[in-house]
């Protein structure tokens, strides 16, 4: 996968922004913000953070563009499915 | 295709797990993995999904999640975390060869694992004690199922690497040495689980 004069990217670092942004999730929670608001802020930290593992200690952005399909369709689909449902509890009587 | 061929040596065996194929050039154990991991998406993916509409169907299950342990799950997140930088050293370390700090890092994922199985069996425990089971409503089937399946996940890892661990104390090591990378795929999936699981079970 590496050649051997390959520079990696400084892993450390990584793990500090997910530490500093673990500790941004956690502010939101206790900032007054609105429900939707932290609910928006949260989920919005948790993908960055699931972005930074992915691309930089499971070399994504490294990978052919196979491998992004495989990992990409699923994710979609997923996603899909619950937005696909939603109308079945919003519409409810 | 090129003929198959028997192993016959360590450097045959890493020939064949890490020559590329003619599809998309991948190492078919990378390719593998990631066919892997994305039917896992499906699995999670659907769980979450399920919990999402339930929740909404439900009114939110406020006084329910009013009663787990954000504390004791943000201390394994960091654990989790930290784990995956612990995996990933431990694939650096065994690109660049080297066997002692390729299982000086698996080993440190293997306790980085076993402590967070450890904290959310005591989360576990507390919340058992309070009368909070399996079937003492729907926000606690849904806790006790996303979180036992991904505890069943973290503990297969934990298997997997301390196989890798003792395989790389004996000789011929060095042929196997891409699975650390497969295993590290697996880890990291693990990790990114628990970064969605919980803000929707103990933060949002």
């Amino acid at each position: 996968m590496h050649s051997p004069e390959k520079r990696y990217p400084s892993y450390v670092a990584i793990w500090a922004w997910l530490m500093v942004l673990l500790g941004l999730s956690l502010a939101f929670v206790v900032l007054p913000f609105s429900h939707l608001a932290a609910v928006v802020l949260i989920f919005g930290v948790a993908a960055i953070k699931a972005l930074l593992i992915a691309r930089h200690y499971m070399h994504l952005r490294e990978q052919p563009w196979m491998i992004h399909v495989i990992a990409g369709v699923p994710v979609l689909l997923a996603i899909g499915m619950a937005l696909a449902l939603i109308p079945d509890i919003a519409l409810r009587p | 295709m090129t003929a198959t061929m028997p192993a016959t040596s360590s450097e045959e065996l890493e020939r064949l797990e890490t020559a590329p194929r003619e599809l998309a050039a991948l190492p078919v154990g990378r390719a593998g993995m990631w066919w892997f991991l994305a039917s896992e998406v499906m699995v999670f993916g659907g769980l979450i999904a399920s919990y999402v509409l339930s929740r909404f169907a439900a009114g939110g299950w406020a006084a329910e999640r009013a009663h787990v342990n954000a504390r004791l799950a943000a201390i394994n997140t960091v654990i989790l975390v930290t784990s995956s930088l612990t995996i990933v050293q431990a694939h650096v370390a065994a690109e660049a060869k080297n066997q002692q700090r390729t299982r000086l890092f698996l080993f440190l994922t293997v306790l980085l694992g076993l402590a967070f199985l450890g904290n959310k069996g005591y989360e576990y425990a507390g919340e058992i004690a309070h009368g909070y089971t399996l079937s003492a409503g729907g926000f606690w089937g849904f806790y006790y199922a996303m979180t036992g399946l991904h505890g069943l996940h973290v503990l297969a890892g934990v298997v997997v690497n301390l196989a890798l661990f003792f395989a790389f104390g004996g000789r011929g090591w060095h042929a196997i040495r891409h699975r650390v990378e497969y295993a590290g795929l697996y880890w990291h999936f693990v990790d990114v689980v628990w970064i969605f699981l919980f803000p929707l079970l103990y933060l949002a």
